[in-house]
């Protein structure tokens, strides 16, 4: 019963919020139905359109899959920003330092994009786990440390030589992720993204960690009595989270960049939580959200030179997802 | 004469299109002490609620010749606030705009002068033991002078010799002309107690007689709808040392310094009124809190606060709260029955889950403890708390345990499943089981145990062998009035 009822009420919130989108263009003076042909226009309107929908996509990905499993931990990471700019730059400074064979680039620039991050959500998960703090405010405040750090980092020891901006040297061709589709920036971070929802999800389903993860989730206290070490269970969580998140920064400075820069991310951390929540924590239907998030992302710019309708439009109705879905997530 | 105090005719409350009542006729004559039976979920506390008018009835009609006092199953106190200030709560004597303390203590007095309820108008209601807080809770009710007085479950908290000084005060009171009305399951308090019995199943009266001419047999028949279930008979045999705990405490004090030992084949059963540290203790031996003292298992030393190794050397649970401690309410069955062995063989292969071999055990344990669910792949939260129960029961016995701790095994469960329950129980403990069990009815500890151990503030005041047992002795000491 209260099934059937929960899909419907999923699926009312993308429905709910298209039209709280028309109403706000409405009140802001647009025609709706200029601004969403504008918005699909400019997301899938070419190649290149697609291209960067796709590129959009990749980096909601990675973090929203790193919330999610987070979230079927019992965890709450919104940490996610912080871990994915930590990987990023981790990778980024790697990268542009690397003189070792043309092969081992690619694998080892993206390892320490993972091995970043995984350490940014490994802080997180000690403060959880040896001294019981909230994983909320343990990942927010990282958040901000992150920022700081990786421009202090950009400006400072890893700066490239001679350069002006916040940003690390460009990395070597070999560093660089192959291009999946011709004249875009879409690279095979894609594919690595999609596989990884699905290893997730089987890892999740079937393996014996996912299971005593999703115990913990679910009956924290069910499981502790079943001998889970529920502690283990949210440091490896926040950790595996925070390698997720920064493995996605790596395939932006890899894939799109080629080079760290502090303004690599608009902020995927955070839409990602949105994205995890409207795919209902499940990695492939994550898979879906976060095309329609990327779709958002990309086609925003379009709708604001043709429609006149400002982007930031799709800031508030990301916001409104949140909140939408919290509520919901919370109310029982 | 001898009229109705209060009647109630064709009493219907649906939920829903679930009907917890259905043409109920219900009545309390002045004087009596009339028992309402029935099972979890048998409608009787929808019934009690409806008659002191808590709750409306969808269809139907309530006639009350006098106020209606409730007491209820779970106390409704201010727990913060003295005994005076409870009783008057709503009704509160005034001298001016101002409280009259001095009349409303002296109320208090009063009530418990003529009907023996005696507490202290001061005290603060969280202070109170649990029979005193009952008392406290009756004493409120009494206060609106009351001609029809309901109690839901009265006893449930209450050792033997508290229940029979609770009788005595109803019995006053009826004498004084008051309908009592009381909600039990329990039926030895029925026969002691009561003048009239009326029995509810499934939301319907099915009977309804003076108590001279109804025997327990029949209320049960009648609560069940058919013949008792007969419970597996008890093995004579050799109890070798299994287990055996020396000087345990938990750090918050609340249990310990306790030593026992438990049997292979024995089941000890630890009688005590609650909060007198059983939960603590069948924590304690689980493992899932932190103690001081020694437990060995065998010849082997258990790490004090490491649930896990106890599972791996065969030490279950049957938790006290299933809902949070025992279950994962958003799963299926196949996945709750793999909760505490899902990292060993045969429901691990390698890094995986092997779903099939658990496929397996979780239909076994379904027809072996007929779990009754709308569909194996329903989450278990959709089961019924006697079916939830008997899943918890079954997973604690499936994987050849060594020691079993059941705390409340059959609580809150109907008769039928009670019984299938024990008779497990006792088969394990037949087949060579240690078993823990923390019950607060003396009935099913009688019936089940080897050996009693007396709890009273988190120590054991008494150890009673099945030769030996001694309802009056262990009721007392229970109260700590040894």
């Amino acid at each position: 019963m209260s099934g059937i009822a929960t899909r419907a009420k999923v699926a009312f919130v993308p429905l709910a919020l298209i039209v709280i989108a028309a109403l706000a263009m409405l009140l802001a003076g647009a025609n709706p139905i200029v601004a969403f042909a504008a918005l699909l226009r400019g997301g899938l309107g070419g190649p290149h359109q697609i291209g960067e929908t796709l590129v959009q996509t990749t980096a909601l990905l990675f973090p929203a899959l790193a919330v999610a499993l987070a979230l079927r931990a019992g965890l709450f990471n919104i940490g996610a920003e912080g871990q994915l700019v930590i990987g990023g730059l981790a990778a980024g400074a790697l990268g542009a330092a690397y003189v070792g064979p043309g092969y081992l680039a690619i694998p080892l620039v993206l390892g320490a994009g993972a091995l970043g991050g995984g350490a940014w959500g490994a802080l997180a998960g000690l403060i959880k786990a040896r001294f019981g703090g909230s994983e909320v405010i343990a990942t927010l405040m990282l958040n901000v440390i992150a920022g700081l750090l990786a421009n202090y980092l950009a400006v400072g020891i890893f700066a490239a030589p001679g350069g002006e901006g916040a940003e690390t040297a460009s990395l070597p061709p070999a560093a660089w992720l192959p291009v999946l589709l011709p004249g875009t920036r879409l690279s095979v971070a894609i594919l690595l993204a999609l596989a990884l929802a699905v290893v997730m999800r089987v890892g999740l389903a079937r393996t014996v960690f996912g299971y005593a993860l999703r115990a913990t989730g679910s009956a924290p206290e069910a499981a502790a009595r079943a001998g889970i070490d529920v502690h283990r269970i949210a440091f490896v969580t926040l950790t595996l989270s925070g390698a997720i998140a920064g493995l996605g920064g790596a395939t932006i400075v890899a894939g799109v960049l080629h080079r760290f820069n502090t303004a690599l991310s608009p902020g995927y951390g955070f839409i990602a939580i949105a994205v995890a929540l409207v795919g209902a924590l499940d990695p492939l239907k994550i898979c879906v959200a976060a095309f329609a998030f990327g779709l958002l992302q990309s086609g925003s710019l379009a709708m604001q030179s043709l429609a006149h309708v400002p982007k930031d439009l799709v800031t508030i109705v990301e916001g409104l997802a949140i909140v939408a879905l919290a509520a919901r997530r919370y109310a029982a | 004469m001898v009229g109705a105090a209060l009647e109630l005719r064709g009493i219907a409350k649906h939920y829903g299109g679930a009907r917890a009542l259905d043409g109920v006729d219900f009545d309390a004559r002045a004087g009596e002490i009339h028992a309402l039976c029935g099972e979890n979920g048998a409608g009787k506390s929808t019934l009690a609620r409806i008659a002191a008018g808590a709750l409306a009835a969808t269809a139907g009609t309530v006639a009350r010749n006098g106020a209606v006092g409730l007491v209820h199953q779970h106390f409704e106190l201010v727990r913060r606030l003295r005994v005076w200030e409870n009783v008057v709560l709503g009704c509160e004597p005034r001298r001016g705009p101002r409280l009259d303390r001095e009349a409303a203590r002296a109320r208090v007095r009063d009530l418990g002068t003529r009907y023996g309820l005696a507490v202290d108008p001061d005290s603060v209601v969280e202070t109170l033991p649990v029979a005193i807080a009952q008392r406290v809770e009756i004493v409120r009710e009494l206060a609106r002078e009351p001609a029809i007085l309901i109690l839901d479950e009265p006893t449930a908290v209450l050792a033997p010799q508290e229940i029979d000084a609770l009788f005595a005060i109803l019995r006053r009171l009826a004498r004084d002309g008051a309908a009592i009305v009381v909600v039990t399951h329990k039926l030895a308090e029925v026969a002691a107690h009561a003048d009239r019995v009326t029995v509810l199943r499934a939301g319907r009266v099915v009977a309804t007689s003076p108590m001279a001419l109804m025997s327990t047999d029949a209320i049960a028949r009648a609560m069940v709808g058919g013949e008792l279930p007969a419970v597996a008979a008890r093995a004579q045999h050799a109890i070798p040392p299994l287990f055996d705990a020396c000087d345990v405490c938990t750090r918050d004090g609340t249990l310990g310094p306790v030593s026992f030992a438990v049997g292979a084949g024995e089941i000890v059963a630890i009688a005590g009124v609650e909060g007198n540290g059983q939960s603590q203790l069948i924590d304690a031996l689980a493992g899932t809190i932190a103690t001081t003292g020694t437990m060995r298992l065998g010849d082997r030393n258990l790490t004090a606060g490491d649930p896990a190794e106890r599972i791996a050397l065969g030490i279950r649970t049957i938790a006290q709260d299933r809902e949070r401690e025992g279950l994962v309410l958003p799963w299926t069955i196949a996945e709750n029955i793999a909760l505490g062995d899902h990292a060993r063989a045969p429901l691990r292969r390698g890094f995986f889950v092997d779903v099939r071999a658990r496929a397996t055990l979780a239909a076994t344990i379904v027809s072996d403890f007929d779990v009754r669910t709308p569909s194996p792949r329903a989450p278990v939260a959709a089961l019924s708390g006697g079916n939830q129960q008997k899943l918890v029961v079954g997973r604690a016995l499936a994987h050849e345990p060594k020691l079993v701790l059941a705390y409340q095994p059959t609580r809150g469960i109907d008769i039928g499943a009670s019984a299938l329950v024990r008779s497990r129980l006792i088969e394990a403990r037949n087949a060579g089981v240690g078993i823990v069990l923390v019950s607060f009815e003396l009935d099913e500890i009688f019936s089940l145990a080897d050996v009693v151990l007396v709890i009273f503030r988190g120590r054991f005041v008494g150890r009673f062998t099945r030769a030996d047992f001694d309802r009056d002795r262990i009721g007392a000491l229970m109260t700590g009035a040894a």
